[in-house]
This record gives structure tokens, C-alpha cells and sequence, in this order.
């Protein structure tokens, strides 16, 4: 199989450059950082209405050896062994373009467990499809702010172009229990309806730093 | 629980240097007596507790609210109703600000009346409010802030040659106790509130600064219209030596007591009425999210009652001890170098430098990184404490011997300099002359002007805010200048 893989890891706020540094020496060629805000499943956290936890995803492409090798460095160096230390996966891609001394390689064929769940919903309604996931089954989830809009044209206020804001919520979850997750997000935020968001979803090669 | 103890331990390490400092004085210079020392180190826990636990609040009560204010705002389309509501809101945050009040105090005291309390307070909030709602059109029609700070400290400069010395040093320190502890955080998320909503992510970067600027110049002005058109005969007041109680270590705690709890539900008062108004007619959040906001507002309260008790009752008296002890040292160059590491140990236990610094990552992905903009900001006011030293110690030197040329080097750096820094430049400005800075360090020059003799009260005392809003300006509009240089910043 020839194929680069992309890689996206879950840390915690002022990781993503270390993570990315790290990376590099891997033999990474890059990667984009993006804050996000995680969810804690702690009671009193509940409790005391501290949910958000502030996180950085780092996404980056590059062929399966090299991917490989981050991975696994990068679980070790960062303790993803232990939980809330972050969460890496990795997906497969049949393209790369914009990259440099990025060959691919032989590799034999992986499966992982898991899959990648993204819906994309309007700005406000993210909380709703963790909600949801979880009563599917799923541990957390990721937030990403967002924006964007379909085929509508931008508004204008005032002399401001305005796109509609986005969440993309992404959740990782096993595969005999994503079905259900996906049900769930579907029905509670009624995404055949059209406006209300789109689900898509990833196979997922390899992870690390998830627990059952 | 992570999220706590991350919190924690970034607050005890912008905390803890400051601690380390003054224990350093204790040990090598200026031995503190076992009282005030003790006090302080209580003080200091309280200030660890309660910015650990404001911040919080601001996080999850605050910061949100002032977004979804500025997008409501936006999405109204009507520009009669971004006036007015900018009106509005400006007055009420303004007028239930604790440090406004007691300004409006001091100065019903010295213009002997002639000015009543009630009245500045007012003409002040009038002065915010019109300019926050000027603030919201140079967003909403994307005028250049440049050009809007240009003309609006011209016009203060005008002002200044009509203007007695004390009227001038009041007015810059209205600007700075007006946008207080919570006015900032909650002004400043209203301007990013609006620019996420942009389409282009360059401007929307550059348009969630200069709100605070703004504003804050609409203190200075009301304060020197108002001096203009009523003026009073101010008699210069000598400063007394003040004296510090020893005796018991709790005293102050408890005289603070009441003063911290009323000061921070007033702080947060006119908040709360916003948030709930707007939720019942416009927001109509779930249950879980108005319960987030409102257990936000409450951290907020309890943190800055900590805060507020361990700044006043355990730091004041400290810095007012080695300012009279200091100054009276012969090698004078000694309170010149305690004065600046002072300056930039003391702005990093400043509440509202964090909710910036904060705002400045999250607004730039993370390309500027808040260390950066720290360190610009802490040797600004370094540099603006020697000054307001050396202006204790030389006598000729006057206030506006320093704040002419410094205003414009700030408006010609502007040329210079990014947009995006203009911004952050004049909101660091507003923010750094906070609730530490204005006891604390406040403290701690009042006490070198008193024991040096011949210092006035009330130009010598505030003259020194005065300085530490324009000093930042200038370092980062110069931090601006370099990252121009490197290319990171177009």
C-alpha cells in the first residue's frame, strides 16, 4: 500500500508547539496548530461548571514510517500512557501536494479500532452534540471554533462581512459503539434537516492515549 | 480538577517573583518588621487564591458574556442601537466601578467641595460611555484607529494647555480606575466578540484592540472638560509621613473585610443585570449555560474579594514601608533599581494583564505569544515607576515634562508600527494601571514622596498612574517595530 497518513494530535494549551517541535525532528516537514476546548468528565469539574479545558490539535501529513515514529516518540515523550495527557490518531490521505522530500513508502495494511467522528454544527450548538455522544457511548469530545457557510452568501453588517460561526466537534470512538454516537448526534440536533449541520466520518489507522 | 491546578500554577508563578523580591529587600537592603511581614505573606496567599479563582470566573463568566454582547450587537444592524446600547453600557460599568468612587472622593475633597462627588462620577461615566459607543462605530465601520487616537489625544493635549497640573494628573488617573478589574475583561471581549464574526481574519485580528483605548480616553477628557468649565482654587496639601499600625497582625484583614466584600459585588453588579436582561429577551441560553455564566460571576466575586483583601491589607502597607525607608538611603541609585524590578515583578500579578495577554493568543492562534507581550509590558511600567521616582527626587521635574514626549513618541511609533500593535499598545495602556499597581506600587511611591518631603499630595500621588498607562504604550508599540522587522507581522 502507498499511502501518507495525517496525523492529528490532542494536547493540552501551550503544547502544540512543543508537540510540533518534536515532530520536526521526526522528520515531520510541518504542521498547523489549532486551539480547541476539550471536555472534562470529572463530577466536581461538572459541579463547578469547569468544562472547558483548553486544548491545541496539532495536525500534520507525512508517510506511514515517519508517522510511525512520531507517534510513537512523541505518546512517549508526552506520557499519553497516562490518562489526560493527550490523545494522538492518525488517517489515511491519497494525496499530499505542497510538501517537499515527503516519498511514500511500503507499508502492510493497519486497522485500528476507531473512528473519527466530525459534525459541523452552527457556533452554540457543540455542547448539544457531546451531550448527545456521550449518551451514545463516547467519552469526550474535541471543540473546534469555526466558520463558514454553505451556499448562502455572506452577510453584511455595518461595513463587516459576516460568515456564520461553526463549531466541528470531533469525537473518537470505537467502532462497534460509533453507529449509535452517530445516531444520537443525528436525531438530537436533527441533522437531515438541512442548516443544521453535517456529520462526517474518518477511519482511524492507529491511536494513542485512549482508555476503555 | 487539571484545569484548577493549571490555573494555580500559572497564577503562583506570576505571584511568587514578587514575594521572592521583597524578601530579597527584607534580607539585603531595608529589613521589613516581623508584622508587615507576616501580613504580606498572608496577603500574598490571598492574592495567589483570589486571581486563581477570578480568573477562572472571567473564563467561563465574563469573557463569554462580552462576545455574545458584541455579536448581539452586530447582528442588530441598526446603528441607533449600537449607539445607545454602547451608551449604556459604558455608564453602568463605569459608574458602579469601586475605584472610580473612591477618585470621585478625593477629588470632592480637594476642590473643597466645589466639585461634589456624585458629579464627577457622573461626568466621568458620561465621558466612558460616549467614547465606548465611538469605540463600536470605528469596528462597526472599520475606521482607522490610528487616525481616531490621533484626534482624540490631540484634542487631550489641547485640553492639557488650559488645564492645571492637578486637574491633569487627576484625569489620567480617572482613565486608569475606570477601566477596572472587571470593566477591562468584559470591554475587551466585547470588541473580539464582534471581529470573530468577521470574514477577513486579518482585520478581525487588528479590530479586537483599541476598545480599552478608546474608552479610557473618554475619562480623561470629561475630567479636563470639566476642569475647564468649573475651575477651583486647589491649595497644594503637604503629605504627611502615614503611619503604619504594628500591633496586630489581622487587624487590617478585618478592617478590609467589609470595603473587599462591597467593592467586589459592586464591581460585579452592573454585569449581572446586563446578562440577565439580555437572556431574558435576547439570549434564551439553556439551563447548563446560564449556569456556567452565573457561577462564572460568582468566582469572579469571591476571587476578587481575596484579591482585594490581600493587595490592600497585606501588600499596601509594605510598599509604603519601603518607600519611606528607601528614599531616605543615601546611595539613591538603590530605590532607582528596587523602583524598576518593582515595576515589572509587581505588573504580573496584575488581573486584568492576564485576561489581555490571554485575549492577545487566543485572537492570534497563538502566533504572538503572551511572554512576549509580557515582557514589553512589565519593562514599560519598570521604566515608568523610576520615572515617577526620579520625579520625586529631582524637584524641577515635572509631570509633563515626561508626558508630552512620551504621548508623542506613542503617536509617532504608531506610523511605524503593525495595526495589530497599535491596538494592543493602547489597550496595555488602559490595563496595566489595575488594582496592584494602583496600591501597591501606589503605596510604595506615596511613601518615597512623603519621607523625601516636599512633595504634593495629589500631583506627586497620581502622576505616577499617569505614567504607568503611557509607558507600555511605547514599549510595545517598539516590540511592534522589531516583529515588523523579523516579518512575522504584515
Amino acid at each position: 500500500m502507498n499511502c501518507f497518513e495525517i496525523i492529528t494530535f490532542i494536547v493540552g494549551e501551550n503544547q502544540g508547539s512543543k508537540v510540533l517541535q518534536k515532530a520536526k525532528k521526526c522528520g515531520v516537514n510541518g504542521g498547523t496548530v489549532i486551539k480547541a476546548v476539550g471536555t472534562v468528565s470529572d463530577h466536581l469539574c461538572q459541579f463547578l461548571s469547569l468544562y472547558d479545558e483548553r486544548k491545541e490539535v496539532v495536525i500534520m501529513a507525512c508517510n506511514t514510517q515517519v508517522a510511525k515514529l512520531t507517534m510513537n516518540t512523541l505518546s512517549q515523550a508526552f506520557k499519553f500512557h497516562k490518562p489526560n495527557h493527550g490523545i494522538a490518531f492518525s488517517v489515511l490521505a491519497c494525496q499530499l501536494i505542497g510538501f517537499e522530500n515527503c516519498h511514500t513508502v511500503e507499508s502492510e495494511e493497519e486497522k485500528s479500532m476507531y473512528h473519527a467522528i466530525y459534525t459541523i454544527v452552527n457556533r452554540g450548538n457543540a455542547e448539544d452534540v457531546i451531550e448527545a455522544a456521550k449518551a451514545g457511548g463516547s467519552k469526550g469530545g474535541t471543540i473546534l471554533n469555526a466558520r463558514g457557510s454553505g451556499i448562502s452568501e455572506t452577510m453584511r453588517l455595518f461595513q463587516l462581512e459576516v460568515e456564520p460561526e461553526k463549531e466541528v466537534v470531533l469525537i473518537l470512538s470505537k467502532k462497534d459503539t460509533s453507529n449509535k454516537i452517530i445516531e444520537n448526534i443525528r436525531s438530537a440536533l436533527k441533522i437531515d434537516e438541512p442548516g443544521n449541520g453535517i456529520i462526517f466520518v474518518q477511519d482511524v489507522v492507529r491511536v494513542e492515549g485512549i482508555y476503555e | 480538577m487539571h484545569l484548577i491546578l493549571h490555573k494555580l500554577k500559572e497564577v503562583a508563578c506570576s505571584v511568587v517573583p514578587i514575594v521572592l523580591f521583597v524578601l530579597c529587600i527584607h534580607f539585603f537592603t531595608v529589613e521589613i518588621p516581623s508584622t508587615l511581614l507576616i501580613r504580606f505573606l498572608i496577603g500574598a496567599a490571598f492574592i495567589i487564591l483570589g486571581l486563581t479563582v477570578f480568573l477562572l470566573g472571567v473564563d467561563i463568566g465574563v469573557v463569554p458574556l462580552g462576545n455574545m454582547t458584541g455579536k448581539l450587537l452586530a447582528r442588530s444592524n441598526k446603528l441607533i442601537i449600537v449607539l445607545l446600547s454602547g451608551v449604556l453600557l459604558g455608564f453602568f460599568i463605569s459608574i458602579a466601578e469601586p475605584g472610580l468612587m473612591v477618585l470621585s472622593n478625593q477629588i470632592a475633597i480637594v476642590s473643597n467641595g466645589a466639585l461634589p462627588s456624585m458629579l464627577i462620577l457622573i461626568v466621568v461615566s458620561i465621558g466612558l460611555a460616549i467614547l465606548l459607543a465611538v469605540g463600536f462605530i470605528r469596528i462597526f465601520y472599520r475606521l482607522s484607529l490610528s487616525k481616531i487616537l490621533i484626534v482624540l489625544y490631540g484634542i487631550i493635549v489641547c485640553l492639557s494647555f488650559f488645564s492645571s497640573s492637578h486637574m491633569l494628573a487627576i484625569a489620567f488617573d480617572a482613565s486608569g480606575s475606570t477601566t477596572g478589574i472587571l470593566a477591562v475583561p468584559f470591554i475587551l471581549s466585547l470588541a473580539t466578540g464582534i471581529s470573530q464574526l468577521r470574514k477577513d481574519s486579518k482585520s478581525s485580528e487588528m479590530d479586537s484592540f483599541g476598545l480599552v483605548a478608546i474608552a479610557s480616553t473618554g475619562a480623561i477628557l470629561s475630567v479636563l472638560i470639566m476642569g475647564i468649565v468649573s475651575p477651583f482654587t486647589y491649595e497644594s496639601q503637604m503629605m504627611q509621613l502615614t503611619s503604619i499600625d504594628m500591633e496586630f497582625v489581622l487587624l487590617p484583614f478585618i478592617n478590609e473585610l467589609s470595603n473587599s466584600v462591597s467593592d467586589s459585588l459592586l464591581a460585579i453588579l452592573p454585569l449581572s443585570v446586563i446578562f440577565l436582561i439580555l437572556q431574558k429577551f435576547f439570549f434564551r441560553l439553556k439551563h447548563r449555560q446560564v449556569r456556567k455564566y452565573l457561577t462564572g460571576f460568582i468566582y469572579a466575586v469571591l476571587g476578587l474579594f481575596l484579591f482585594l483583601m490581600g493587595v490592600n491589607a497585606g501588600f499596601m502597607d509594605v510598599g509604603l514601608y519601603f518607600g519611606q525607608q528607601l528614599v531616605t538611603l543615601d546611595n539613591q541609585w538603590i530605590i532607582l533599581w528596587i523602583a524598576f524590578v518593582l515595576g515589572v515583578l509587581t505588573i504580573l500579578a496584575e488581573p486584568s494583564v492576564h485576561v489581555l495577554t490571554a485575549q492577545i493568543e487566543e485572537v492570534t492562534s497563538g502566533s504572538i505569544r503572551r511572554v512576549i507581550i509580557l515582557i514589553a509590558l512589565a519593562l514599560g511600567v519598570g521604566i515608568a515607576i523610576v520615572f515617577a521616582i526620579l520625579r520625586i527626587l529631582i524637584e524641577p521635574l515635572q509631570l509633563w515634562h515626561f508626558l508630552l514626549p512620551g504621548y508623542i513618541m506613542c503617536l509617532l511609533l504608531m506610523k511605524f508600527t503593525p495595526k495589530l500593535f497599535v491596538g494592543i499598545a493602547f489597550d496595555a495602556g488602559g490595563v496595566a494601571t489595575g488594582p496592584m499597581t494602583a496600591t501597591f506600587i501606589f503605596a510604595f511611591v506615596q511613601g518615597a514622596a512623603q519621607a523625601y518631603g516636599n512633595a504634593d499630595m495629589l500631583v506627586d500621588g497620581f502622576g505616577m498612574i499617569a505614567l504607568v498607562a503611557m509607558m507600555p504604550i511605547i514599549t510595545i508599540e517598539l516590540l511592534g517595530v522589531l516583529y515588523k522587522g523579523k516579518g512575522d507581522v504584515k
